[in-house]
């Protein structure tokens, strides 16, 4: 087992990291930005290393400086977390280079999920549907064409390097896929470096579900459930629920065995999820495949009571999976709701500034992954997540009322939030009855926001 | 939580204020409301089956967002729209009931809305029975664009036509009604009722004092004020709702008369006080009764004592006993000649005229209108009901309420006791010489019956707006003539002082004019006039009237008006 690893991350998800770390006796080391250097896991590493400024890309992306870190501090692994290093394979590489595991699937496994085309040929061969579209890179806008007439419009042109929405464009009809196609081309090139498109079929306002898998390096590989993903607001996830109600349990077990299959086929290992969407006729198609530890990743750790973070350790450092497949029941009902730093007022525009005061929610089945702490400082250079609340109870509407209760509870002041705005979510009727989808958001913010406007004269 | 304040300011207060904001508003969105509640009031228990409970809006003009505003609405009240229609009995009078509620949508009419309220005259019609809609509405739906403003010309038609085959159209306006839906069918009652403080009202205030940049005064547009402006016929209580169309139902021609203890049980109170008022005025007859011998001879004797006497009465002194501040008033005969008077208010035109009282009662048992003249017995009261003297809007209002008793077949009874028509200003600006002509030539072929009994003085065209008849009584001591004593000797002597003397020439009492074929009957009064024994008297005026009554309602209508006719040709 490691000794020490270097967390390679800020915020919630490098605290998640050291708590787990040091539950497993592991010591850490970790980097931060000068902007951070008060920040709350700061205070509690075994070590703590300032590697650059603020800018990401100086600090949390600043891959050789992290390298130097691990090896100064002789770290034997570095956990990534999500965002920033967490799907580079490059850096993943780098670190095999250096001797240094990285908590992760393989460099060559990275590069192979984060290409998106090669993932959809991979699933396909697989017998996972995907959503149809081309076959591979678009080489031109005829061949876009062509494509987009078979599957029929609407279409999406998506970058293949891209993510986070960007390199991203819907057709209509033939009319528009020329723009689409250009200005598709254009932003990938300049955001990704790489201008490669592919084209599919758009699905409008599907339900995003996602299945979790976990793998070790001796070839066990098993699913962790799945998660319902669909309250998003403009491809932001804000909340999200383990399992996901609309299923079936036909088309539960579908989805279990497709993901496994596929990621069977290539020995994933490591903490991995693979998206689908699932259209208004309840069929599903594979979108892409994430090869980290996600954000939502605690709804899954309260229905099925394992440790992800500890298993992703445990994989990197080459043991087995401590659980096997028939220890993972659907046992209860986990909601997360994400706390951001912003003002749903004016468009949700990032609300960085000084918490002047703050109260956490407790209480049975109430989890708090934060590190927010009275005092504390949100910084205009990063995400503007500041807390994730997830609850668990029994069933699905006795965990909505918990998350009301805990919502209510959760006192922040100083800065804007969208507390609020998910308390309101969770009295919405076709919330509460289970019935949303990507397009939720997009319809009812207007009507939220309301809401809480006008509460305000009462 | 809601009721607790918190007094110590601490860093959750505000976050507490917030959680009971949304819990109060909330409480507000989801508090259950239904569409029809004075339906479920009003209608018996049990009673009431709906019309067409299922039809839904189309959104016709495929407005973003309707639909959803409709779903919202409909998952509160549990209705599909916002009028509640059907047929039911109100204390067993079968009637077709409406709400336009504004629990759903502020009551806005819309197409399904205006398709609801002209089935309920369709079915009003087609069951021969009364039609009683209660309002409460912002006007037309903005959402259904110009299918809505329709619906205003569709309901005035259905509810015209109704009204037309004779049909009883009871209009309840409730807090608010406007825009479109008082200027249609809320405004066409035969008879409008109003709660009070509602507002009713075309434009809203905020509008009109947008547009002419007023504040507006305290009580514009509320119920009140359309009751002075004569729009509206009466102010009910909505815990009376029930008592009072009921009594209306019934005086209209609709269900029997209730008997008195039904009556006591389940009227208003001040039906309840008329009862006790009777109650007490034969208590007061039979106390007379056994003082002298029997009430039906007394006022025979005293006729003999007054002719016997030595000194017969001038005609000066009759009009001074006719003109006697204790000379009962039109008030004192309603209540002891009728039950269950309910008095009417207003000409529909823009004004409430206090100096005539016109109404619905029970004659016995025949439901009649009852107009007359409005006297005060103090300068107070006169100035309240401006001495009597009526303005155009109190002929049109005594006009109006003789044309909805030809519509419903009502004997009219008409009480004689005025200086004459107001020689104002603002009456002649309105037309006091057309509103006189008009009840002339209106009266003359009035499908009814109508008796005109003069209590006190009746003085020139003022007094014959209301006494054109098939019978006109006067009472021994009443003077009707062209004009005021005092007026004809400032005309012909330039001498108003000469009035003792004008009297004698004019002609003018009950006697002289039954003997000129002007009147067809003189009710003897006891010696110094009805007021001495009013009681008495009464029982008398009350058996002659109703014998009179049962004879004009048996005469076929053509040749009740042909009668009527040839009488005023004779003369």
């Amino acid at each position: 087992m490691f000794k020490r690893i270097l967390i390679a991350n800020r915020g919630e998800i490098a605290m998640r990291i050291l708590r787990c770390c040091r539950e497993m006796g592991i010591e850490t080391v970790l980097i931060y930005s000068s902007e951070d250097k008060d920040s709350l896991p700061v205070q509690f590493s075994t070590y703590s290393v300032c590697i650059g400024p603020a800018p990401a890309q100086q600090s949390y992306l600043n891959e050789d400086a992290i390298l130097t870190a691990a090896k100064e501090y002789n770290c034997d692994a570095i956990h990534p977390g999500y965002g920033f290093l967490s799907e580079n394979a490059y850096f993943a590489r780098k670190c095999e280079k250096e001797g240094i595991e990285f908590i992760g699937p393989s460099a060559k496994m990275i590069h192979f999920m984060g290409n998106k085309d090669a993932a959809r040929t991979l699933m396909k061969k697989h017998g996972v549907p995907v959503v149809p579209g081309s076959d591979g890179i678009l080489n031109n806008l005829d061949e876009a064409k062509k494509v987009a007439a078979e599957v029929g419009y609407p279409v999406l042109i998506k970058a293949s390097a891209g993510g986070g929405g960007r390199g991203m464009r819907v057709a209509h009809d033939e009319s528009e896929i020329e723009d689409a196609y250009e200005s598709a081309g254009a932003e990938a090139l300049s955001a990704f470096g790489d201008g490669s498109l592919y084209l599919e079929k758009l699905i409008l306002n599907p339900h995003h579900i996602e299945v979790q898998i976990l793998g070790d390096k001796k070839g066990n590989i098993i699913h962790l459930l799945e998660r319902d993903c669909s309250m998003q607001r403009r491809h932001q996830k804000i909340l999200e629920e383990c399992p996901a109600s609309i299923l079936t349990d036909r088309q539960r077990e579908a989805l279990y065995r497709a993901a496994l299959k596929a990621a069977k086929a290539v020995h994933y290992y490591s903490a991995g999820t693979l998206e689908f969407v699932l259209d208004k006729t309840g069929k599903f198609y594979f979108i892409e495949m994430n090869t980290r530890i996600q954000v939502e990743h605690p709804v899954t750790e309260m229905v099925t009571g394992v440790d992800l973070i500890r298993e992703q350790i445990r994989v990197a450092a080459g043991m087995p999976l401590s659980i096997k497949q028939s220890d993972i029941k659907i046992n209860g009902h986990a909601i997360e709701c994400r706390i951001n730093a912003e003002d749903p007022e004016r468009g949700f525009a990032p609300c960085p500034g000084d918490v002047t005061f703050l109260h956490f929610p407790n209480g049975n089945g109430v989890r708090i992954e934060s590190a927010l702490y009275p005092n504390s400082r949100i910084s205009p250079y990063y995400d503007s997540m500041v807390a994730k609340v997830i609850v668990y109870a029994r069933g699905r509407l006795e965990a909505i009322r918990k998350m009301r209760v805990a919502l209510e509870e959760f006192t922040i002041k100083g800065i804007k939030t969208n507390l609020n705005f998910q308390y309101l979510i969770m009295y919405n009727e076709d919330f509460v009855m289970g019935n949303y989808d990507t397009g939720f958001l997009e319809k009812n913010t207007e009507a939220i926001l309301r809401w809480n406007r006008e509460s305000e004269k009462y | 939580m809601d009721s607790v304040v918190v007094e110590n300011k601490t860093e959750f207060s505000e976050k507490r204020q917030t959680l009971v904001s949304y819990r109060n508003y909330r409480n507000k969105r989801t508090e259950r409301k239904v569409v029809g509640e004075r339906i479920d009031e009003v209608f018996d228990k049990g009673s009431f089956e709906e019309i067409e409970p299922l039809m839904e809006t189309k959104n016709p003009l495929a407005f973003d967002g309707y639909e959803e505003k409709v779903r919202e609405n409909q998952n509160v009240t549990g209705a599909k729209d916002s009028v509640k229609c059907g047929v039911g009995t109100i204390d067993g009078i079968e009637a077709v009931g409406a709400e336009l509620s504004k629990n759903f949508l502020m009551g806005s009419m819309g197409s399904v809305e205006g398709e609801k309220l002209t089935l309920a005259f369709e079915e009003g019609d087609k069951r021969k029975c009364p039609v009683i809609i209660f309002s409460a509405s912002g006007g037309a739906r903005m959402q259904e664009g110009m299918f809505s403003l329709m619906q205003m010309a569709k309901t005035s038609a259905a509810c015209k036509r109704f009204k037309d085959n004779g049909g009883l159209y009871i209009s309840v306006l409730t807090h608010p009604t406007t825009g479109g839906v008082s200027a249609s069918y809320a405004n066409l009652g035969d008879i409008i009722l109003a709660e009070p403080k509602a507002l009713i009202g075309f434009a809203g205030p905020r509008v009109i004092e947008q547009t002419i940049g007023e504040k507006l005064p305290e009580g514009f547009q509320r119920a009140e004020f359309q009751l002075e402006h004569g729009f509206v016929d009466r102010i009910v209580k909505r815990e009376n709702l029930k008592s009072e169309i009921s009594n209306l139902l019934r005086l209209n021609g609709f269900g029997t008369k209730l008997s008195a203890e039904e009556n006591t049980e389940n009227s208003a109170d001040h039906l309840a006080e008329t009862e006790f008022k009777k109650a007490k005025s034969i208590g007061a007859v039979a106390e007379s009764e056994t003082e002298k011998t029997s009430a039906g001879t007394i006022s025979e004797v005293k006729i003999e004592d007054s002719e016997s006497s030595d000194k017969p009465l001038e005609p000066y002194d009759r009009l001074m006993i006719a003109r006697d501040k204790d000379r009962p008033k039109i008030k004192d005969f309603v209540d002891a000649l009728f039950s269950d008077f309910t008095e009417l208010h207003g000409d529909r035109l823009g004004k409430d005229d206090q100096a005539i009282l016109g109404g619905l009662a029970y004659f016995h048992d025949i439901p009649v209108t009852v107009i007359g003249h409005r006297k005060g017995r103090n300068i107070k009261e006169n100035m309240a009901v401006n001495f009597g003297m009526p303005e155009p809007e109190g002929y049109r209002k005594a006009l109006r309420l003789m044309k909805e008793a030809e519509k419903f077949h009502r004997p009219v009874i008409t009480f004689i006791d005025t200086p004459g028509a107001y020689p104002g200003k603002d009456a002649e600006e309105n037309g006091q010489s057309t509103a006189i002509a008009e009840n002339l030539a209106e009266m003359s072929t009035l499908k009814t019956p109508v008796l005109v009994i003069v209590t006190g003085e009746g003085n020139s065209g003022g007094a014959l707006a209301l006494s054109v008849g098939d019978q006109i009584w006067m009472l021994e001591n009443s003077v009707y003539s062209v004009l005021s004593p005092e007026g004809f000797a400032s005309i012909l002597w330039k001498d108003a002082k000469k009035n003792k003397e004008a009297c004698k020439v004019m002609k003018m009492t009950a006697k002289d004019l039954l003997d000129g074929g002007m009147i067809d009957r003189v009710i003897p009064e006891p010696e110094g006039g009805i007021q001495k024994n009013f009681d008495g008297f009464i029982k008398m005026l009350d058996g002659q009237m109703i014998e009179e009554i049962q004879e004009l309602i048996k005469i076929p209508t053509d040749e009740l008006i042909a009668k009527r006719y040839e009488k005023y040709r004779n003369i």
